[in-house]
């Protein structure tokens, strides 16, 4: 039963990014595209128009907005998966965490092809591979169960209360801001700034940026009290999830 | 009793009528007892909004009762759902894949079907064509031929019985009486009163989400169309 659970993930993932590269002209050209107009934007507002960015403010975006992108992409995509697949849950026997799941590997693989594009851009920009590469792995599995408990959360809760994607996408502008994801944490002044490197997105956002520009090794305490409090997230959302399974066969779409 | 594979009782399933908070509720299914036993056909019958679709869900184990009690063996149990995940943009090979492990195989499975899966579908070249170019008869070919390879310890039937153009609903009619005909458990809820007839053992009519009579398929049958001359509702 669990092989098979794996085996529908992995290919439904398959069938996920498949389906996605078929639906425009450009296809798989999108995945980096529509991400890479999107730092343009900041680039332009923040480190042109306003030069608030300071001097590394360039790579300092791309990395921030790339991590983000994927962590909003895996709450949103994966939070809003059961309900787009009432239809299907009506008609079987599933368990529903099946279907945030796949979003979320699909975001993940697309994440991957854009992190290995910016990869090519730091070393072209003067930020050589360092031994610190060996941590990102551990600092991704960090961001994904991140990702994954909010997203789980949001999904258990939009079948019941599809009213709530339209306070979602608000909400995940205000934590971006609030995540140094466009500017560094460093540029706030001093009491406030120690409250927001509390949040965890902020920790992961600098223990990413520190691997990549400055060769520097994680805070290995900060990533270890994110990654159990990552963990405890994931299992609030799967519980959450399980508790209401039996109410999302009975309702609409 | 060791033979009982699924047994229903006093099983109540509610909706919420509205989606809004202090919406009302309505009993879809009120009181249903039955019990399926091994190799059985049983036929589910009833009018509108009978609740016989609801309950066929509660048999697959898609929907829990909201009061009574379901007791079941561990067997696999699936509901005969055509098109189940399909995706436009993705070819007729790998729609067949990806609906047969929906539909509970596992990959090597429907990976070993898929050349029976081509030849029943007939679509030829197609077949590996995404199914966005296909005509309606032409999806549901496809998925009819998937559908009628998974081999689930209880099939349940919720009207489909053939689909498709006149000669293809021929021979998925055939597929799907050789299947029922193979010895296998099976549940069939229909409108036609002669398919049940014919292909059932024996038969539960439901009325207003409530269990009526449950028997050898004459007697259910005789006391149904005598409530229905009574009645003079048509079925």
């Amino acid at each position: 039963m669990r092989q098979h659970l794996i085996e529908l993930v992995l290919f439904s993932t398959y069938a996920e990014l498949r389906a996605e590269r078929a639906r425009s002209y450009l296809g798989l050209i999108w995945w980096v595209l529509e991400p890479a107009m999107k730092m343009g934007v900041y680039w332009l507002v923040f480190g042109v128009i306003l030069k608030t960015g300071g001097p590394d403010y360039l790579p300092m975006l791309l990395i921030g907005l790339t991590v983000w992108q994927w962590m909003k992409s895996c709450i949103t995509h994966g939070g809003y998966a059961i309900w787009t697949n009432l239809p299907l849950i009506r008609q079987v026997s599933l368990p529903p965490l099946v279907f945030p799941l796949v979003q979320m590997f699909a975001d993940t693989i697309k994440f991957f092809y854009i992190f290995a594009l910016l990869l090519v851009i730091l070393w072209c920009c003067g930020y050589p591979p360092n031994m610190a590469y060996f941590a990102l792995p551990l600092v991704f599995v960090a961001v994904f169960l991140v990702a994954a408990g909010a997203g789980f959360v949001v999904a258990s809760i939009v079948p019941l209360l599809p009213d709530l994607r339209f306070v979602i996408e608000q909400v995940l502008t205000v934590v971006m801001f609030l995540s140094g994801v466009v500017f560094s944490l460093k540029s706030v002044a001093s009491p406030l700034r120690e409250v927001m490197e509390l949040n965890p997105i902020a920790v992961l956002m600098e223990a990413t940026r520190g691997i990549l520009m400055r060769g520097e090794w994680p805070n290995w305490v900060g990533l270890t009290k994110v990654s159990v409090i990552s963990v405890a997230i994931c299992l609030i959302g799967t519980y959450v999830v399980t508790r209401l399974a039996p109410r999302y066969p009975k309702l609409a779409t | 009793m060791s033979d009982v594979l699924i047994e229903l009782e006093n099983v109540g399933i509610a909706f919420d009528a509205q989606r809004r908070v202090g919406g009302n509720r309505f009993w879809a299914l009120e009181d249903v007892s039955v019990s399926l036993r091994r190799g059985e056909r049983l036929g589910v019958i009833g009018r509108n909004g009978a609740g016989k679709s609801t309950l066929l869900r509660v048999i697959a184990g898609i929907l829990a009762p909201d009061r009574g009690r379901v007791r079941r063996a561990p067997v696999s149990c699936q509901l005969l759902s055509l098109a189940l995940g399909f995706t436009p943009h993705l070819s007729g090979r790998d729609n067949a894949i990806l609906s047969g492990l929906m539909l509970g195989l596992r990959r090597r499975d429907v990976e070993a079907r898929l050349p029976a899966i081509r030849d029943f579908c007939e679509l030829g070249d197609f077949f590996e064509q995404p199914i966005a170019a296909y005509s309606s008869g032409m999806v549901m070919r496809l998925a009819f031929s998937v559908a009628i390879q998974i081999e689930p310890d209880v099939l349940l039937i919720d009207e489909v019985l053939a689909v498709g153009d006149a000669e293809f609903q021929e021979k998925s009619g055939t597929a799907l009486r050789e299947r029922m005909g193979e010895g296998h458990t099976v549940v069939l809820v229909s409108h036609d009163e002669h398919q049940i007839a014919a292909l059932c053992d024996r038969v539960l009519w439901i009325e207003h989400g409530k269990s009526v009579l449950e028997g050898a398929r004459d007697t259910v049958f005789e006391a149904y169309h005598r409530d229905m001359h009574l009645s003079g509702a048509p079925a």
